[in-house]
């Protein structure tokens, strides 16, 4: 995913002049054909967040368009009163990039994980929160951040994600793609965990129940038609995402759904408490039963299935 | 048995991160390997109570701000036995393991959850405060990365320590002129650095990081200010084909670079 928002950024800055690039010295090797394209629109602050974002807004002021890029957290968290008050506040034209969103630095730990940030961005008034799934989808939602008008964070996975979409999947700000119908619930998720919830689909099929899967590339705007669709039509939503299940997609889904008192909605994702375990992305995952199997059981329990015996759900055990 | 001194400790700090590195495959290891000799003087013969006494308790508190070379700071304390270094090569960045590529408070002698640049300092200057509430007569002791040393709370943080005068504080910069982005430095970088730690009154000491007698006399260090030593060191230092190389900050080695890897290591030491 990486590596596609490199690509379209630099396409959209060969045809905008505006387009600048303020680095926090990260990005080996990513931005190369940037700095052929104008390496004099590249600025690297340093180690220095939240210096980065106010020089993205002040580049915004003065009538440029912005991008700053790091890892999720670093943005997110580091950088939060610059992008609450300058970038947010501004509505400047910045584009907030924060790669590795969720649990994709594994290893790294706590520090390099972002499972809050959809929560603190959503909040934000102005802020466009952005999640695409994979490479083609994170291509599609950099080159519509990057002519919309206004702050948008645009959470990325890392690198090598697999294709999740159908090919030629269009990106619109703001709207939902049906990957999966079905009649029994919707697994409505943002980001490539995706992957997550159409394993689940499967699994969940192979039991005799019928998942449909929604993708949210749009955090906020929420898409709220599709939404109130899947209600209607399935009854149930279980919300799949690398975040917390405090604020992300599952609270903004669940906000909604309180309001229009239509069905019901389960959120699957990270608890309330920090991820102290070691270990990579898949291990993470799987720990808090956000992998295919974890999130199939999770679907099983929310309809008040016992999973047969036979089933791959039913011998991983309910989690 | 007197513990072996502080040379051998540092190369076995180096060769146990080269073996946390080899065994699960990660990176960073060019930031490790450069501060084994500041770690090495640090945890066998400047912090302990007594130097002399295998497994001696430490008088002083350590940071590791620049948390990315975690394994060296887990290597030093496996070494002392403060952790168990059988479980440490076993569980290191490993599905389910109890110690993560940065190292986490909550294991033995590790004060900060660290990862995110620039939080040392200003949680040094907490604990350096307490410590003289409290009237307890130990120093805090901060590493950090010169790279490190962009981040604005660095700043923010020397400016308390020097308005309050916290004699008992030594921020140690790993000056090794390598950081995220590879960029050419001013020929006067270092001292411009220097000067910055002076305007809010600290005391700065300039010395060859690997250096073990500099190290000792400058930790040490007098007292009156706090005390900031610009530790020059080499990225990657003791495995010859990383060091000084930029890309010692990214390449992982891979199992089959473990004979070259223990085999070069070991020559280097020789040799030096
Ligand atoms: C707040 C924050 N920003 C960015 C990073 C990513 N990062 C990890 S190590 C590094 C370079 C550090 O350079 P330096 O402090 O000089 O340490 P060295 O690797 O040279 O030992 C960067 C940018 C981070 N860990 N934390
Ligand atoms: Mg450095």
């Amino acid at each position: 995913m990486r590596d596609a928002f490199a690509a379209a950024l630099t396409e959209a800055a060969a045809r905008d002049e505006r387009l600048c690039l303020v680095l926090a010295d990260l990005g080996v090797g990513v931005f190369d054909d940037f700095e052929r394209l104008a390496p004099e629109r590249i600025f690297n602050a340093g180690i220095a967040e939240q210096a980065m974002v106010g020089v993205a807004a002040g580049l915004a002021q003065a009538g440029r368009r912005a991008v700053a890029y790091s890892i999720a957290p670093f943005i997110a968290s580091r950088a939060h009163d610059q992008v609450r008050v300058d970038v947010a506040a501004g509505a400047a034209n910045v584009t907030l990039v924060g790669v590795g969103g969720g649990v994709a630095y594994g290893y790294l730990g706590l520090t390099h994980h972002a499972i809050e940030d959809l929560a603190t961005m959503r909040a934000m008034p102005n802020m466009t929160v952005l999640a695409p799934c994979d490479p083609a989808d994170a291509r599609g939602a950099t080159l519509a951040a990057l002519s919309l008008d206004g702050p948008v964070y645009l959470r990325l996975g890392k690198n090598g994600e697999p294709p999740l979409l159908a090919p030629g999947t269009s990106f619109r700000i703001g709207r939902a793609t049906r990957v999966r119908h079905g009649r029994d619930l919707t697994l409505a998720s943002t980001g490539p965990i995706l992957a997550s919830a159409i394993g689940a689909a499967e699994l969940l099929a192979r039991d005799g129940i019928d998942a449909a899967v929604l993708h949210l590339g749009t955090v906020k705007p929420l898409d709220t038609d599709a939404i109130d669709e899947a209600l209607a039509d399935t009854g149930m939503i279980l919300t799949v995402e690398e975040h917390s299940v405090i604020g992300g997609l599952g609270g903004a889904i669940a906000e909604h759904a309180a309001q229009t008192g239509a069905g019901r909605v389960v959120r699957a994702g990270f608890p309330d408490r920090f991820v102290h375990e070691v270990g990579g992305r898949d291990h993470i995952l799987a720990r808090h039963g956000l992998d295919a199997a974890g999130v199939a059981a999770r679907a099983l329990s929310a309809l008040g299935v016992e999973p047969p015996r036979s089933s791959p759900v039913g011998a991983g055990g309910l989690r | 048995m007197r513990p072996a001194g502080s040379e051998q400790q540092a190369f076995e700090i180096r060769r146990l991160s080269l073996e946390l590195a080899l065994g699960a495959g990660t990176c960073h290891i060019g930031s490790s390997l450069g501060i084994a000799d500041v770690l090495a003087v640090l945890f066998f013969e400047v912090m302990p109570v007594d130097p002399d006494l295998p497994g001696a308790p430490l008088r002083d508190t350590f940071i590791l701000s620049k948390a990315h070379a975690g394994s060296a700071l887990l290597s030093a304390l496996a070494l002392r036995g403060t952790i168990d270094r059988a479980q440490l090569e076993r569980e290191y960045c490993r599905d389910g393991g109890a110690f993560g590529g940065h190292a986490e408070r909550g294991t033995p002698g590790v004060e900060i959850s660290g990862g995110s640049l620039g939080h040392g300092l200003p949680i040094a200057v907490g604990r350096a405060i307490a410590d003289r509430l409290d009237s307890r007569h130990r120093r805090t002791y901060c590493l950090m990365g010169d790279g490190e040393t962009d981040e604005g709370s660095v700043w923010e943080a020397a400016a308390m320590a020097g308005r309050l005068g916290l004699d008992r504080l030594v921020a140690i910069v790993d000056a090794n002129g390598h950081q995220g982005l590879d960029r050419k430095l001013a020929d006067d970088h270092w001292e411009r650095l220097a000067s910055r730690f002076e305007a809010t009154s600290w005391e700065v000491t300039e010395i060859d990081g690997h250096d073990h007698a500099a190290l000792r006399h400058a930790l040490r260090g007098g007292e009156g200010r706090p005390r900031c030593v610009l530790a020059h060191t080499v990225k990657g230092k003791g495995l010859p084909f990383m060091e000084g190389r930029f890309d010692s900050h990214y390449r992982s080695l891979r199992p089959h670079d473990r004979e070259r890897a223990l085999t070069a290591l070991e020559q280097a030491r020789v040799a030096a």
